[in-house]
């Protein structure tokens, strides 16, 4: 254990010793407070009435929906997140609970945690680089030769990638909380967050609800960034491996919807990397369940695993 | 010299798709002596230490370090070695000490002032808190060396230390290894495709080529072998000549090599030689030596395909 720590202690010290790493950094919190100055001054709501005119309104145009999706056939179960919102805002009203979507700190918190891909990017880019970057500059031959097995090694390897991530996830949850709280102060902090549950509205905790979005967000990340480790362990090409993984993050969610008519498309990772779809919205295949989701992405994260490992306890360093 | 043998090669072979690249080595190497393995590039050097280090699979037999067995219990094998495997190839964005911080980390009960000790037999004091892409390539061996002595190895594996490096670099290198060999009673197993230098640096030398290692032999039994010349001897009859030599001196390499005896003996019983000759009734029209220097001798096992 002792001699784990003391690997990660290395591998973290090539990380954080690169100046590319902190440029890195750097454009994270650059982007949080653009996306601040954006949200606060270009894209504030030209609201004219008040928050309980808005959301009536916003009501009469949701029961309009719901009606002309009744009288169509096949729409399925779109139609109940409509039905759930409806409640939820006559709750708002009834009990004096504004919405948080705009101008709290809360409601910019939330929204920043849909840019945690990209945080992502920058995590494969270090994740497709740790393995690969040893091999192509040499050093690896020399981190082998020591008294400690490969497996070690490439775990040492992982979890300081692990780390890095949630390091990226800390300044960007903290950046946005700073950002945040100077835009729009502390003045609503203790609005709740309401989800509609078995028939009637729950008020939650709002800091464990955007909490829980950095961590449903991060999902896609832990799976794209293992994806890039074992691209990278497996043909010790970093460049390979970021284009592919930046390529299937990006695109992925839009191939799986192109072929959403197949039952099968179910078992492809990106059909179930958006967990929020459970949360908030509706599941792409009917039928798919949080539960099925998290099976299937253990599924593939112990064959990204498996295969990072196998390939580099055997491999032949060479040249 | 001659105890427990610290390395025992036992009929390693290595197999690359269908290609066999290493036929079956054996070899022992004891504590304290500067081992050269020698041969012409792409003979199998590089592979056969990288199958010690367990940087490659072995395909077949075995490697025992310290008396572990490579593959089977590589952790405690590889404990007691130190290497440099072709280029020292560090992290050139960290500085010399932060190298060294990162391999020792790898490595149980090593002190820091361990570090400081090994920076300053390297003589890197004055550099070693800068980045190593600011290094020069003699710096980097250096440093190398430095990373492979940091845990007080038994055993000492250099892969070609002397690439790239200027006749003062490969003084110094060769300086280093002879110290610490005999001080700190380490062996050393280096290879290079250099026999000038090896025979000034180590005391046995291996010759591999073409995967097979062809032979061991001291240093000194080596040099005594130059002092021979290859005496041609235009000699009548030819074949009479040859068979009388061959029965009155059994022990003396003689050949026929087109009109001529070649025998090879020392240069002072060259006298000797001739007056048996001519005093036993055969005609000799002419005599004349050739040196033959250790170089020509290696080309000649090599078959001649060496890059000097």
């Amino acid at each position: 254990m002792y001699n784990m720590i003391r690997l990660i202690q290395n591998e973290n010290m090539k990380i954080y010793k690169r100046l590319g790493t902190w440029v890195m950094v750097g454009l994270i919190i650059f982007v949080v407070i653009i996306s601040g100055l954006v949200d606060k001054f270009l894209l504030s709501s030209n609201m004219e009435g008040t928050w309980q005119e808005e959301l009536q309104y916003q009501s009469m145009e949701l029961e309009k929906q719901i009606n002309e999706y009744e009288s169509m056939p096949m729409v399925g179960n779109a139609i109940k997140p409509l039905k759930e919102q409806l409640v939820i805002n006559e709750y708002r009203i009834e009990n004096n609970v504004p919405p948080v979507e705009n101008e709290t700190i809360w409601g910019f918190m939330s929204s920043l945690s849909d840019i945690t891909s990209f945080a992502a990017v920058f995590v494969i880019v270090i994740g497709a680089g740790i393995v690969a970057t040893e091999f192509t500059t040499g050093t690896i031959k020399l981190l082998l030769i020591r008294p400690v097995n490969r497996a070690k090694i490439l775990l040492s390897k992982y979890i300081a990638t692990i780390i890095f991530a949630i390091f990226m996830l800390i300044i960007m949850f903290a950046g946005s909380f700073v950002v945040g709280s100077i835009l729009y102060g502390f003045d609503r902090l203790d609005l709740p967050y309401l989800v509609y549950s078995g028939g009637e509205v729950i008020e939650r905790n709002m800091i464990t609800h955007i909490l829980s979005l950095y961590g449903l967000n991060s999902v896609d990340m832990i799976m794209m960034v293992t994806f890039a480790f074992m691209i990278s362990t497996v043909f010790r090409n970093s460049s390979l491996a970021i284009g592919l993984s930046l390529f299937l993050m990006f695109t992925g969610q839009q191939m799986v919807m192109l072929l959403s008519e197949y039952q099968w498309v179910k078992y492809i990772l990106f059909a179930n990397t958006n967990l929020v779809q459970y949360i908030s919205g509706t599941p792409l295949v009917d039928g798919m369940t949080m539960t099925f989701s998290i099976t299937v992405l253990i599924a593939y994260f112990i064959c990204f695993v498996f295969t990072s490992w196998i390939i580099f306890e055997r491999r032949d360093v060479a040249a | 010299m001659k105890n427990k043998p610290i390395v025992q090669i036992k009929n390693l072979k290595k197999q690359i798709g269908k290609t066999t690249i290493i036929h079956g080595i054996s070899l022992d190497l004891f504590p304290g002596e500067v081992f050269g393995f020698l041969g012409p590039n792409g003979a199998g050097k590089t592979t056969t230490i990288r199958m010690m280090v367990g940087l490659m699979k072995i395909t077949e037999g075995e490697i025992f370090i310290n008396g572990f067995s490579v593959q089977k219990n590589f952790e405690k094998a590889i404990e007691h070695v130190g290497g440099i495997i072709e280029n020292p190839e560090m992290y050139k964005f960290l500085s010399g000490y932060d190298n060294l911080i990162h391999y020792s980390r790898m490595i149980p009960k090593i002190k820091k002032h361990k570090i400081d000790e090994i920076v300053k037999l390297v003589g890197l004091e004055k550099r070693i808190h800068e980045k190593v892409k600011t290094y020069s390539l003699g710096m980097r061996q250096r440093l190398g060396l430095a990373q492979a002595l940091l845990h007080s190895p038994k055993l000492l594996i250099l892969d070609e230390p002397t690439n790239g490096l200027d006749p003062a670099g490969i003084r110094e290198i060769r300086t280093y290894i002879r110290k610490i060999a005999a001080e700190e009673n380490i062996t050393v197993f280096v290879s290079s495709h250099l026999l000038s230098e090896m025979q000034l640096l180590c005391d046995r030398i291996g010759i591999i080529h073409n995967g097979k290692l062809i032979s061991v032999e001291t240093v000194k039994n080596m040099v005594e072998e130059q002092n021979e010349v290859s005496v041609h001897f235009l000699v009548h009859p030819l074949h009479k000549a040859f068979k009388f030599i061959q029965e009155r001196y059994p022990h003396t390499l003689s050949r026929i090599k087109g009109e001529r005896l070649v025998l090879n003996i020392r240069e002072e019983d060259i006298t000797e030689y001739t007056k048996v000759i001519v005093n036993h009734g055969f005609k000799l029209s002419g005599i004349h030596g050739e040196q033959k220097t250790l170089e020509e001798k290696f080309i000649e096992i090599t078959g001649g395909d060496l890059h000097v």
